[in-house]
Protein backbone atom coordinates (compact mmCIF):
# COMPACT_ATOMS: atom_id res chain seq x y z
CA UNK A 1 0.00 0.00 0.00
CA UNK A 2 1.54 3.34 -0.98
CA UNK A 3 2.06 6.07 1.59
CA UNK A 4 -0.88 8.43 1.84
CA UNK A 5 -0.50 12.13 1.21
CA UNK A 6 -0.77 12.73 4.97
CA UNK A 7 1.94 10.16 5.72
CA UNK A 8 4.28 11.71 3.16
CA UNK A 9 3.72 15.11 4.72
CA UNK A 10 4.38 13.69 8.21
CA UNK A 11 7.54 11.93 7.05
CA UNK A 12 8.89 15.05 5.38
CA UNK A 13 8.22 17.11 8.48
CA UNK A 14 9.90 14.50 10.73
CA UNK A 15 12.92 14.32 8.41
CA UNK A 16 13.35 18.06 7.93
CA UNK A 17 13.04 18.73 11.67
CA UNK A 18 15.25 15.83 12.73
CA UNK A 19 18.26 16.90 14.82
CA UNK A 20 21.16 14.91 16.29
CA UNK A 21 20.04 12.94 19.35
CA UNK A 22 22.40 11.22 21.76
CA UNK A 23 19.73 9.76 24.07
CA UNK A 24 17.75 6.54 23.93
CA UNK A 25 14.14 6.33 25.09
CA UNK A 26 15.30 4.78 28.38
CA UNK A 27 17.85 7.60 28.90
CA UNK A 28 14.98 10.00 28.33
CA UNK A 29 12.84 8.32 31.00
CA UNK A 30 15.71 8.54 33.52
CA UNK A 31 15.91 12.31 33.00
CA UNK A 32 12.37 13.35 32.14
CA UNK A 33 11.22 14.05 35.72
CA UNK A 34 14.00 16.60 36.21
CA UNK A 35 13.30 18.03 32.76
CA UNK A 36 9.57 18.44 33.51
CA UNK A 37 10.28 20.23 36.80
CA UNK A 38 12.79 22.53 35.08
CA UNK A 39 10.31 23.37 32.32
CA UNK A 40 7.44 23.96 34.74
CA UNK A 41 9.60 26.32 36.81
CA UNK A 42 10.72 28.10 33.64
CA UNK A 43 14.40 27.88 34.57
CA UNK A 44 17.04 27.60 31.88
CA UNK A 45 18.14 24.19 30.68
CA UNK A 46 21.60 22.81 31.42
CA UNK A 47 23.39 20.68 28.81
CA UNK A 48 21.97 17.37 29.99
CA UNK A 49 18.44 18.81 29.97
CA UNK A 50 18.98 20.15 26.43
CA UNK A 51 19.69 16.57 25.39
CA UNK A 52 16.31 15.54 26.83
CA UNK A 53 14.67 18.34 24.89
CA UNK A 54 16.34 17.14 21.69
CA UNK A 55 15.14 13.59 22.27
CA UNK A 56 11.58 14.80 22.91
CA UNK A 57 11.72 16.80 19.66
CA UNK A 58 12.85 13.71 17.76
CA UNK A 59 10.86 10.93 19.45
CA UNK A 60 7.06 11.13 19.05
CA UNK A 61 6.51 8.32 21.60
CA UNK A 62 8.54 9.91 24.42
CA UNK A 63 7.00 13.27 23.58
CA UNK A 64 3.51 11.81 23.93
CA UNK A 65 4.47 10.45 27.37
CA UNK A 66 5.99 13.79 28.34
CA UNK A 67 2.76 15.65 27.52
CA UNK A 68 0.87 13.26 29.80
CA UNK A 69 3.47 13.70 32.53
CA UNK A 70 2.91 17.46 32.38
CA UNK A 71 -0.86 16.91 32.62
CA UNK A 72 -0.36 14.67 35.65
CA UNK A 73 1.91 17.19 37.40
CA UNK A 74 -0.39 20.11 36.63
CA UNK A 75 -3.39 18.24 37.99
CA UNK A 76 -1.49 17.53 41.22
CA UNK A 77 -0.46 21.15 41.59
CA UNK A 78 -4.04 22.42 41.21
CA UNK B 1 -3.39 16.85 46.53
CA UNK B 2 0.09 16.85 48.11
CA UNK B 3 -0.21 16.67 51.93
CA UNK B 4 2.01 18.88 54.08
CA UNK B 5 4.04 15.86 55.11
CA UNK B 6 4.38 14.72 51.51
CA UNK B 7 5.55 18.23 50.61
CA UNK B 8 8.18 18.18 53.34
CA UNK B 9 9.28 14.78 52.04
CA UNK B 10 9.63 16.35 48.61
CA UNK B 11 12.15 18.89 49.93
CA UNK B 12 14.36 15.93 50.77
CA UNK B 13 13.57 13.38 48.07
CA UNK B 14 15.58 10.67 49.79
CA UNK B 15 13.12 10.67 52.70
CA UNK B 16 10.73 8.85 50.40
CA UNK B 17 13.42 6.30 49.59
CA UNK B 18 14.25 5.81 53.26
CA UNK B 19 10.63 5.36 54.27
CA UNK B 20 9.79 3.08 51.36
CA UNK B 21 12.78 0.92 52.27
CA UNK B 22 12.11 0.92 56.01
CA UNK B 23 10.04 -2.00 57.27
CA UNK B 24 8.28 0.12 59.86
CA UNK B 25 7.37 3.00 57.53
CA UNK B 26 6.91 1.22 54.22
CA UNK B 27 3.19 0.56 54.41
CA UNK B 28 2.35 4.14 55.29
CA UNK B 29 4.72 5.54 52.63
CA UNK B 30 3.31 3.22 49.96
CA UNK B 31 -0.19 4.40 50.91
CA UNK B 32 0.82 8.04 50.50
CA UNK B 33 2.60 7.39 47.24
CA UNK B 34 -0.44 5.50 45.95
CA UNK B 35 -2.66 8.55 46.60
CA UNK B 36 -0.25 10.85 44.77
CA UNK B 37 0.18 8.48 41.82
CA UNK B 38 -3.58 8.04 41.52
CA UNK B 39 -4.05 11.83 41.45
CA UNK B 40 -1.49 12.18 38.67
CA UNK B 41 -2.77 9.20 36.70
CA UNK B 42 -6.35 10.47 36.81
CA UNK B 43 -5.15 13.89 35.63
CA UNK B 44 -3.36 12.31 32.69
CA UNK B 45 -5.61 9.41 31.73
CA UNK B 46 -9.18 10.59 32.30
CA UNK B 47 -8.70 12.92 29.36
CA UNK B 48 -7.59 9.90 27.33
CA UNK B 49 -10.95 8.28 28.05
CA UNK B 50 -9.77 5.98 30.85
CA UNK B 51 -11.50 5.33 34.18
CA UNK B 52 -10.66 4.68 37.85
CA UNK B 53 -10.16 0.96 37.29
CA UNK B 54 -7.57 1.59 34.58
CA UNK B 55 -5.72 4.09 36.81
CA UNK B 56 -5.80 1.66 39.75
CA UNK B 57 -4.29 -1.15 37.65
CA UNK B 58 -1.59 1.17 36.34
CA UNK B 59 -0.95 2.49 39.85
CA UNK B 60 -0.50 -1.02 41.23
CA UNK B 61 1.95 -1.99 38.47
CA UNK B 62 3.77 1.34 38.86
CA UNK B 63 4.25 0.88 42.60
CA UNK B 64 5.90 -2.47 41.90
CA UNK B 65 8.08 -0.86 39.22
CA UNK B 66 9.04 2.05 41.51
CA UNK B 67 10.02 -0.29 44.36
CA UNK B 68 12.04 -2.46 41.97
CA UNK B 69 13.95 0.55 40.60
CA UNK B 70 14.14 2.60 43.78
CA UNK B 71 17.94 2.41 43.94
CA UNK B 72 18.21 4.03 40.52
CA UNK B 73 16.51 7.21 41.82
CA UNK B 74 19.24 9.87 41.72
CA UNK B 75 17.48 12.67 43.61
CA UNK B 76 17.59 15.10 40.68
CA UNK B 77 13.83 15.71 40.91
CA UNK B 78 11.17 15.28 43.55
CA UNK B 79 10.74 11.61 44.28
CA UNK B 80 7.05 11.85 43.41
CA UNK B 81 7.77 13.43 40.00
CA UNK B 82 10.15 10.56 39.27
CA UNK B 83 7.56 8.00 40.36
CA UNK B 84 4.85 9.66 38.26
CA UNK B 85 7.11 9.65 35.19
CA UNK B 86 7.41 5.88 35.59
CA UNK B 87 3.65 5.50 36.10
CA UNK B 88 2.89 7.52 32.96
CA UNK B 89 5.10 5.25 30.87
CA UNK B 90 3.44 2.16 32.40
CA UNK B 91 -0.01 3.59 31.59
CA UNK B 92 0.74 4.71 28.06
CA UNK B 93 2.51 1.44 27.27
CA UNK B 94 -0.60 -0.41 28.40
CA UNK B 95 -2.84 1.79 26.23
CA UNK B 96 -0.56 1.22 23.24
CA UNK B 97 -0.54 -2.52 23.86
CA UNK B 98 -4.34 -2.64 24.01
CA UNK B 99 -4.80 -0.41 20.99
CA UNK B 100 -2.48 -2.44 18.78
CA UNK B 101 -3.33 -5.84 20.27
CA UNK B 102 -4.76 -7.27 17.07
CA UNK B 103 -2.60 -5.39 14.59
CA UNK B 104 0.22 -7.27 12.93
CA UNK B 105 3.35 -5.55 11.66
CA UNK B 106 2.66 -7.01 8.20
CA UNK B 107 -0.73 -5.33 8.10
CA UNK B 108 0.93 -1.97 8.53
CA UNK B 109 4.02 -2.48 6.42
CA UNK B 110 1.79 -4.03 3.74
CA UNK B 111 3.38 -7.41 3.66
CA UNK B 112 5.04 -7.76 0.31
CA UNK B 113 8.64 -6.57 0.17
CA UNK B 114 8.61 -3.79 2.79
CA UNK B 115 9.23 -1.32 0.01
CA UNK B 116 7.83 2.17 0.53
CA UNK B 117 5.91 3.04 -2.55
CA UNK B 118 5.06 6.69 -3.02
CA UNK B 119 1.72 7.42 -4.56
CA UNK B 120 2.16 10.34 -6.91
CA UNK B 121 -1.19 11.16 -8.42
CA UNK B 122 -2.31 14.21 -10.34
CA UNK B 123 -4.33 15.27 -7.28
CA UNK B 124 -1.18 15.36 -5.17
CA UNK B 125 0.75 17.61 -7.48
CA UNK B 126 -1.41 20.68 -7.60
CA UNK B 127 0.14 24.07 -6.79
CA UNK B 128 3.90 23.63 -6.80
CA UNK B 129 3.41 20.66 -9.08
CA UNK B 130 6.91 20.35 -10.48
CA UNK B 131 8.65 20.80 -7.13
CA UNK B 132 6.34 18.34 -5.39
CA UNK B 133 6.88 15.69 -7.99
CA UNK B 134 10.66 16.18 -8.00
CA UNK B 135 10.84 16.14 -4.19
CA UNK B 136 8.73 12.99 -4.00
CA UNK B 137 10.96 11.30 -6.54
CA UNK B 138 14.04 12.30 -4.53
CA UNK B 139 12.42 11.00 -1.33
CA UNK B 140 11.48 7.76 -3.04
CA UNK B 141 15.05 7.27 -4.29
CA UNK B 142 16.50 8.08 -0.86
CA UNK B 143 14.17 5.61 0.84
CA UNK B 144 15.10 2.97 -1.67
CA UNK B 145 18.85 3.55 -1.72
CA UNK B 146 19.84 5.09 1.61
CA UNK B 147 17.79 3.06 4.10
CA UNK B 148 18.28 -0.50 5.23
CA UNK B 149 15.35 -2.89 5.07
CA UNK B 150 14.96 -2.73 8.85
CA UNK B 151 14.89 1.06 8.74
CA UNK B 152 12.25 1.01 6.00
CA UNK B 153 10.10 -1.36 8.04
CA UNK B 154 10.33 0.82 11.14
CA UNK B 155 9.60 4.05 9.25
CA UNK B 156 6.65 2.41 7.50
CA UNK B 157 5.23 1.03 10.76
CA UNK B 158 5.61 4.35 12.59
CA UNK B 159 3.89 6.20 9.77
CA UNK B 160 1.15 3.59 10.03
CA UNK B 161 0.66 4.68 13.63
CA UNK B 162 2.44 1.85 15.46
CA UNK B 163 4.52 3.11 18.43
CA UNK B 164 8.18 2.09 18.82
CA UNK B 165 7.60 -0.30 21.70
CA UNK B 166 4.89 -2.17 19.76
CA UNK B 167 7.22 -2.50 16.77
CA UNK B 168 9.88 -3.77 19.18
CA UNK B 169 7.47 -6.36 20.59
CA UNK B 170 6.77 -7.68 17.08
CA UNK B 171 10.40 -7.77 15.95
CA UNK B 172 11.93 -9.30 19.10
CA UNK B 173 13.78 -6.06 19.65
CA UNK B 174 13.60 -3.31 22.25
CA UNK B 175 12.33 0.26 22.25
CA UNK B 176 15.81 1.82 22.27
CA UNK B 177 16.95 -0.19 19.23
CA UNK B 178 13.78 0.55 17.25
CA UNK B 179 14.03 4.25 18.06
CA UNK B 180 17.66 4.25 16.88
CA UNK B 181 16.66 2.66 13.55
CA UNK B 182 13.99 5.34 13.13
CA UNK B 183 16.26 8.21 14.09
CA UNK B 184 19.16 7.03 11.90
CA UNK B 185 16.71 6.67 9.01
CA UNK B 186 15.50 10.25 9.44
CA UNK B 187 19.07 11.55 9.61
CA UNK B 188 20.02 9.65 6.44
CA UNK B 189 17.01 11.02 4.59
CA UNK B 190 17.76 14.52 5.85
CA UNK B 191 21.36 14.35 4.74
CA UNK B 192 20.17 13.01 1.36
CA UNK B 193 17.87 15.99 0.99
CA UNK B 194 20.67 18.36 2.02
CA UNK B 195 22.78 16.96 -0.81
CA UNK B 196 19.93 17.38 -3.30
CA UNK B 197 18.90 20.49 -5.22
CA UNK B 198 16.24 21.48 -2.68
CA UNK B 199 16.60 23.49 0.50
CA UNK B 200 15.00 21.97 3.62
CA UNK B 201 12.77 25.00 4.08
CA UNK B 202 11.53 24.72 0.47
CA UNK B 203 10.82 21.03 0.95
CA UNK B 204 8.83 21.68 4.11
CA UNK B 205 6.88 24.58 2.65
CA UNK B 206 5.90 22.62 -0.45
CA UNK B 207 4.35 19.91 1.76
CA UNK B 208 3.01 22.09 4.57
ZN1 LIG C 1 12.04 8.12 22.94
Amino acid sequence: MPLSKQQISTLISLVVNSTPDSLSCDDCLVNVAEFAETELMGTSLCESMLKVKQHLNNCPCCNDEYQSLLEALRSLNN
Amino acid sequence: MYSTESQSMSSNPYQWVEKLKSESHREEAVGKLRVILMGGLKGAFFRRGQNDAFCEDVCQESLIRVMKNIDSFEGRSKFTTWAISIAIRVGISELRRRHHKDVSLDAITSGNDMKIELAITEDDVSGNAIDQRAILETLSNLIENQLTEKQRTVVRALLGGMPVEEIARRTNSNRNAVYKLFHDAKQRLKSGFENSNFSLSDIESVFA
